[in-house]
C-alpha cells in the first residue's frame, strides 16, 4: 500500500520540477475542453427553445391587436383537419418567455404593455399530412383580424435538425479536443519521466513498488487534466457572463437565445470531471509505454 | 545468507564479468570483495540486489532463490538490502532527509519517527546537522556518507558496499569502516568491495578476490591491484 500524503507530494514535487510542460497541458486541457463546452452551452439554450412549448403547433396565427382571438380560434377550429386551436394571450406570451428564458426576463420587466400580439397555435389531427398546415396557414391568412399565419412545419423540422447539428458538432469536437488533450497530458508525462529517469531508476533500487513510482505521476496527470478541466469551465462561466451583460446592454433577438442561461451543475461539474479522466488516461497511456524504460 | 551456484554473466558475447563463480556468506559474516578495475565486483553486487540477472547459476539470498522471486516481490526483497552505490545515486531534488527517509515515507511512517531514525543514522556518519541540505550542497565525502545513512537506516539484514571509501580521504575512511564494523556487530550481513588494500589487511575480515570474474578465496598479491588500473570498471 502506498502512502497518500508521499503521492500528493511526490505529485506536486513533479509538476513544480516542469512547471512550464505543466503550463502548456493544463492551457491545452483548458482549451480542448473550452470549445466543446461553449458548443454544448449554446446547443442547450437553443434546446431550450425548441422544448418550452411541449408539443409543437402546426401552425401559428398572429392577430391584430385588436381581433378578437376567441372568435378567430372558433373559426379555425372549424376546418376538420384542425384537432385543437390554442389562444396564447400577449401576457402569457410574455409569461412563458420568463418561464423559458429567466435571465432575459428582467429586460422585458420595465415594458408597461406585453410586447407579444396575441397568437393562435394551431395542432392539427393525427394522420392528416404535414402539408395540411401550409393549406390551413394560407386559408388562415385571408381571414379578417389576421396579422400573419405561418405554418411550422418546416421551421420546427429545420430547427430541430439545426440543434442536433449543434450537438453533433459539439460532441464531435469534444471528442476530438479531448484525445488531443490527453495526448497533450501523454506527452507532459513523457517529459516528466525523461526529467525523473535516474530518480526512478534510484527509487526502484531502493525498495520502491511499481505503484509508489507510477502513483505520483498518475496523480500528477489526472491534477493536470483537472486543473485544465476547471480553467475550461471558468472561461465559459466569464463567457456567458460578457455575454448576458452584453446582451442586457445591446439587446439582440437572435443572439439572446444562445446566452438565457449556464450550464445546469451536473454539466459543469462534467468538464473538470471529463479533464482528470482525460488526464489520468494520458498518463496511463504514457506510463504504459515509458515507465519501464 | 548467501550462496552462489556456478553463477556466470556475460555482457554479449565476449565480454564475461563473471565466471562460474560459487561461494558461501554466512549470516552476520563481514566480507571485502576485491580484485583490479573490471573483474567483476559491481557486477557480484548487482547480481545480489537483483539488479541484473545471471546469465547462467542460481543465486540464494536469506534462502530464497531470487531469480525466481515474482517480479511484484523484488522490492520487498531489496527494502531488506541496505546498498551503498559507487557513484551515491543520491536524488538531487530531495534533501538529505528526504533522500534518507524515501523507503520510509512510501511506507506512511510517520514524520517523526522519519525524522528520528534520518536523524540518528546521520549522527552515526557525522552528518546529522546536514538534515535539510541538498546533495548538491554537499562535497563527495558527505555525499558517500549520506548513501551510507540512507543505506542502513533501515536497519538491514544484508549490507553491500561498492568502493564506499573512494571518495574518502583515509581518516575518513577508516571511519566509514568501523562504522561497517559496528553494523555488522549488530548482526548485518556485510559485503564491501574495495580497492583499498591496506583496508582489508586493517581489518581483517574474510575476502574474496575476484580476478578476470573467477573467484577465489583470499587477498590477492598486491601487484594484481596495483597493476590494473587500465582496465575497463566492473
Amino acid at each position: 500500500m502506498v502512502n497518500v500524503r508521499y503521492v500528493f507530494g511526490e505529485a506536486w514535487s513533479i509538476a513544480r520540477s516542469g512547471a512550464r510542460q505543466t503550463a502548456m497541458a493544463v492551457a491545452l486541457v483548458a482549451l480542448g475542453l473550452y470549445v466543446p463546452g461553449l458548443l454544448v452551452l449554446l446547443s442547450r439554450n437553443l434546446g431550450r427553445l425548441a422544448s418550452a412549448g411541449g408539443e409543437p403547433p402546426a401552425a401559428v396565427v398572429t392577430l391584430e391587436s385588436s381581433a378578437d382571438s376567441k372568435e378567430a380560434g372558433e373559426r379555425i377550429a372549424r376546418d376538420s383537419r384542425v384537432a385543437r386551436v390554442r389562444i396564447i394571450s400577449g401576457a402569457e406570451a410574455l409569461e412563458r418567455f420568463r418561464r423559458a428564458y429567466p435571465d432575459l426576463g428582467a429586460v422585458l420587466a420595465d415594458l408597461k404593455e406585453a410586447p407579444f400580439p396575441p397568437t393562435l397555435e394551431i395542432f392539427i389531427k393525427p394522420g392528416v399530412p404535414p402539408a395540411a398546415a401550409a393549406e390551413i396557414a394560407e386559408a388562415v391568412r385571408k381571414q379578417p383580424g389576421v396579422e400573419t399565419a405561418e405554418s411550422e412545419e418546416g421551421f420546427d423540422k429545420r430547427f430541430r435538425e439545426a440543434i442536433r447539428l449543434l450537438r453533433g458538432a459539439g460532441l464531435f469536437l469534444g471528442a476530438l479536443l479531448t484525445l488531443a488533450a490527453m495526448l497533450s497530458v501523454a506527452s507532459a508525462i513523457r517529459l516528466a519521466l525523461d526529467l525523473h529517469r535516474d530518480e526512478i531508476e534510484i527509487m526502484r533500487l531502493m525498495g520502491a513498488t511499481e505503484g509508489a513510482v507510477r502513483a505520483p505521476f498518475l496523480l500528477y496527470g489526472a491534477f493536470e487534466g483537472f486543473s485544465g478541466g476547471a480553467i475550461a469551465l471558468g472561461l465559459l462561466a466569464a463567457t456567458y457572463a460578457v455575454a448576458t451583460r452584453l446582451l442586457v446592454r445591446h439587446p439582440h433577438p437572435v443572439l439572446s437565445i444562445f446566452w438565457t442561461s449556464f450550464l445546469d451543475w451536473p454539466s459543469a461539474a462534467a468538464l473538470p470531471l471529463m479533464g482528470t479522466a482525460a488526464g489520468f488516461i494520458g498518463s496511463v497511456l504514457s506510463l504504459g509505454r515509458k515507465a519501464r524504460t | 545468507m548467501i550462496q552462489l551456484y556456478h553463477v556466470s554473466k556475460e555482457y554479449g558475447r565476449f565480454r564475461h564479468a563473471l565466471t562460474e563463480v560459487t561461494c558461501k556468506i554466512e549470516r552476520g559474516e563481514f566480507v571485502f570483495l576485491t580484485g583490479p578495475s573490471g573483474a567483476g565486483k559491481t557486477t557480484f553486487l548487482k547480481l545480489l540486489f537483483r539488479e541484473e540477472a545471471p546469465t547462467t547459476g542460481q543465486i540464494v539470498v536469506n534462502g530464497r532463490n531470487i531469480w525466481v522471486l515474482p517480479s511484484a516481490r523484488v522490492p520487498f526483497f531489496r527494502r531488506t538490502i541496505g546498498v551503498v552505490f559507487q557513484d551515491f545515486r543520491l536524488i538531487a531534488r530531495k534533501t538529505v532527509f528526504e533522500n534518507i527517509a524515501f523507503v520510509q515515507n512510501v511506507l506512511g511512517l510517520p514524520r517523526a519517527e522519519q525524522r528520528r531514525r534520518a536523524y540518528q543514522v546521520l549522527k552515526r556518519v557525522g552528518l546529522h546537522h546536514q538534515m535539510n541540505a541538498y546533495p548538491h550542497d554537499l562535497s563527495g565525502g558527505e555525499q558517500q556518507r549520506v548513501a551510507i545513512a540512507r543505506a542502513i537506516v533501515n536497519e538491514p539484514a544484508l549490507l553491500l558496499a561498492d568502493e564506499p571509501t573512494g571518495n574518502l580521504d583515509p581518516v575518513l575512511s577508516e571511519e566509514i569502516m568501523r562504522l561497517f564494523a559496528d553494523i555488522n556487530i549488530r548482526g548485518t550481513t556485510v559485503i564491501v568491495a574495495t580497492h583499498d588494500l591496506d583496508l582489508i589487511r586493517r581489518m581483517g575480515k574474510r575476502v574474496l578476490t575476484l580476478e578476470r570474474g573467477r573467484l577465489r578465496e583470499g587477498a590477492p598479491p598486491a601487484p594484481l591491484i596495483r597493476e590494473a588500473p587500465f582496465l575497463p570498471r566492473g
